[in-house]
């Protein structure tokens, strides 16, 4: 008999069953399949078949089948077994096709789409396709995948990190939350070592996550998102908002991208004024900058003069 | 053995749910050819419960290019997700439903909720509180009728606005895949106004419509393809890095990257046009020092000058 037929075979037994089997009960029932002459051999054949099974996520327990736990039995619970009744609407049960075929190499995701196929309407499908999703081609699954782990059980890991100024160095984190923004992934947590709050960005880890005992809770009213850079201003939440002029050429593509950017008024050269958000740090000068002189910030006197200062320098510089 | 295994535990499920679905449709769904896919079911044919006589096997038809599974009422539901399976499908849905622009991304975020509460605490935990997505990355409002005329393999009239050059164009591409990469969206197409596959970045792109015509696919893929490709035309740039600038080395194609003593980082960037560059030094101000062309440096002098000017 073949193994896969075997081994479907005893799945189906156990699903069957009301009480545990023995091994002996098991090998009455599928003598053929356990037909050895020697009963070490089939018994060894079994433990075998159990592993495979327990491998791909059969759950079978061994349980005692008496009171003086002389003999055990076998069993697959079914609460343990059965994927619970989850019913999708058809646009959901696109949208995670989309998201399982969205071009990774890692087959986990269409794997746990397929089992959640089975409670949805047929057909539904024909037309939906897969977005490719090239997030940072460096992370590998298996990083995230440590990451979530870490940050679902309160874990405190440690991991070499290379900053965006190109500095590496070993940091040990408490592991707070993940978040993703932009096709990045971020592991938010406290810094031991500099006892502060810090965002990383998984691709930038020069090593693996390793775990180093148990973390710490964050403080009241952690939201891990409020630690990634959001927006041109900088990370957080924005505090001010800035006046800018862009012209025709590119308005409507610097306003389109940019979370809460308001347009204020259009002037008769095709100019336009737009209101954005703006904070602490520098990013918004080097933001209106990179528009060179189809950008000029209005508001506020000191967005003004540190945009002033830095073409400056690089004037100085040439 | 354990992955034929693994994929009849799941695909049985499906059938006894859904008596008389298309192999066709079997094949597409589970990513199993239609061969492999006739000698499993031919397995089960085979298999049930002792004493296995007629009445206990799995009864398995097919005719007509569809499939019946009964008397398998014990595989009628799937097995549970593995931890790893739920967390991968969950992290993934999370990034698509962050991913600017996305319009199924309602309908992922209720479906994740209900696959976090559907699995129990065991499985997701605490996972929704903890894994969050924050808003980022530039949307694009064309986006849709871009990812509409690839599956329909419809030709596009668009005005495209290139920070290659800063100037905007009117061009009429073939688009063959739409895909989101380090924060944006690319559409990568064939162009007929330089007759080459070339990639577009969907938010720069101002305004598209419809031509009516289809095309013949050329198999153009985008995603994993390098975003820049180099040209004969290409002039090398050489520029120093301070760290400030870094980034730059991460995000640009370099064709080389040296440290140097003081701390910075000298790369060489290869490029058919200089306007984008003059545009990324201004940004980066102090940071950066241009090394070579000598002509980047004037057009710089002159950019920064002109930028300069409405300041008084």
């Amino acid at each position: 008999m073949q193994l896969l037929e075997r081994l479907v075979n005893l799945v189906a037994l156990l699903l069957d069953a009301r009480t545990p089997y023995t091994f002996d009960d098991i090998k009455e029932r599928m003598a053929e399949a356990y037909e050895q002459d020697e009963v070490g051999s089939a018994k060894r054949m079994f433990e075998r078949d159990k592993d495979i099974l327990r491998d791909i996520g059969v759950p079978i327990e061994v349980v005692p089948t008496d009171v003086w736990e002389s003999e055990v039995g076998y069993v697959i619970p079914k609460d343990r077994y059965y994927l619970p009744e989850i019913s999708f609407t058809p646009e959901e049960i696109s949208a995670l096709f989309v998201a399982a075929h969205s071009g990774r190499a890692d087959r986990s995701a269409e794997d746990a789409f397929r089992k959640l196929l089975s409670g949805s309407e047929g057909g539904i499908l024909a037309g939906v396709a897969g977005i490719p999703v090239s997030p940072e081609g460096e992370t590998p699954e298996a990083r995230l995948t440590a990451a979530a782990e870490a940050v679902a059980g309160r874990r405190s890991v440690r991991f070499s990190y290379r900053t965006a100024r190109g500095e590496t160095s070993d940091r040990h984190v408490d592991a707070f939350g993940l978040v993703v923004r932009g096709g990045h992934w971020y592991l938010v947590g406290r810094d031991r070592d500099r006892d502060d709050v810090r965002a990383f960005r998984l691709s930038r880890l020069s090593s693996d996550l390793d775990d180093a005992g148990e973390g710490s809770d964050p403080p009241e009213g952690f939201r891990a998102a409020d630690h990634v850079q959001v927006g041109p201003w900088g990370p957080g939440e924005p505090r001010e908002r800035a006046k800018v002029a862009f012209s025709p050429e590119v308005a409507w593509w610097a306003t389109n991208g940019v979370l809460g950017a308001e347009t204020v008024a259009t002037r008769e050269d095709g100019w336009v004024e737009v209101l954005v958000p703006t904070g602490p740090g520098e990013g918004l000068a080097s933001w209106v900058l990179s528009f060179g002189p189809d950008a000029v910030a209005l508001e506020p006197d000191e967005l003004r003069s540190e945009i002033v200062r830095r073409l400056e320098a690089t004037l100085g510089s040439l | 053995m354990p992955e034929r295994l693994q994929r009849l535990l799941v695909i049985v499920p499906y059938l006894v749910q859904h008596p008389g679905t298309e192999l066709a449709e079997v094949t597409r769904l589970f990513g199993v050819d239609e061969d492999e896919l006739t000698r499993d079911l031919g397995l089960l044919f085979i298999s049930g419960l002792p004493p296995y006589s007629p009445g206990d096997l799995i009864d398995v038809d097919i005719e007509g290019g569809r499939v019946w599974i009964r008397m398998a009422d014990y595989f009628a539901r799937p097995l549970r997700l593995t931890r790893s399976e739920a967390l991968a499908l969950y992290l993934r849905g999370t990034e698509l439903s962050a991913t600017p622009g996305v319009t199924e991304a309602p309908a992922l975020d209720s479906a994740l909720r209900k696959l976090r509460e559907g699995l129990g605490p065991e499985t997701l935990g605490e996972l929704g509180e903890r894994v969050q997505a924050a808003p980022g990355g530039r949307s694009a409002e064309t986006l849709e009728t871009v990812r509409r005329a690839v599956a329909r393999i419809e030709t596009l009239r668009i005005e495209y606005y290139a920070q290659s050059s800063a100037e905007t164009t009117e061009r009429e591409i073939d688009p063959e895949e739409v895909f989101f990469a380090i924060g944006n969206w690319y559409v990568a197409t064939f162009d007929h106004r330089s007759g080459e596959e070339r990639l577009f970045r969907v938010d720069r792109i101002r305004s598209v419509a419809a031509t009516g015509a289809s095309f013949e696919p050329r198999g153009i893929a985008g995603a994993g393809r390098p975003l820049y490709t180099q040209t004969d035309r290409d002039v090398a740039v050489r520029l120093r890095l301070r760290p400030g600038a870094r980034w730059v080395a991460e995000y640009y194609e370099v064709t080389s990257e040296e440290e140097l003593e003081d701390g910075s980082l000298q790369v060489t960037l290869p490029t058919a046009r200089l306007e984008w560059v003059e545009r990324l030094v201004l940004r980066l101000s102090g940071e950066v020092e241009v090394v070579e062309p000598e002509v980047l440096k004037d057009r710089v002098r002159d950019l920064a000058r002109r930028t300069r000017e409405p300041y008084g």
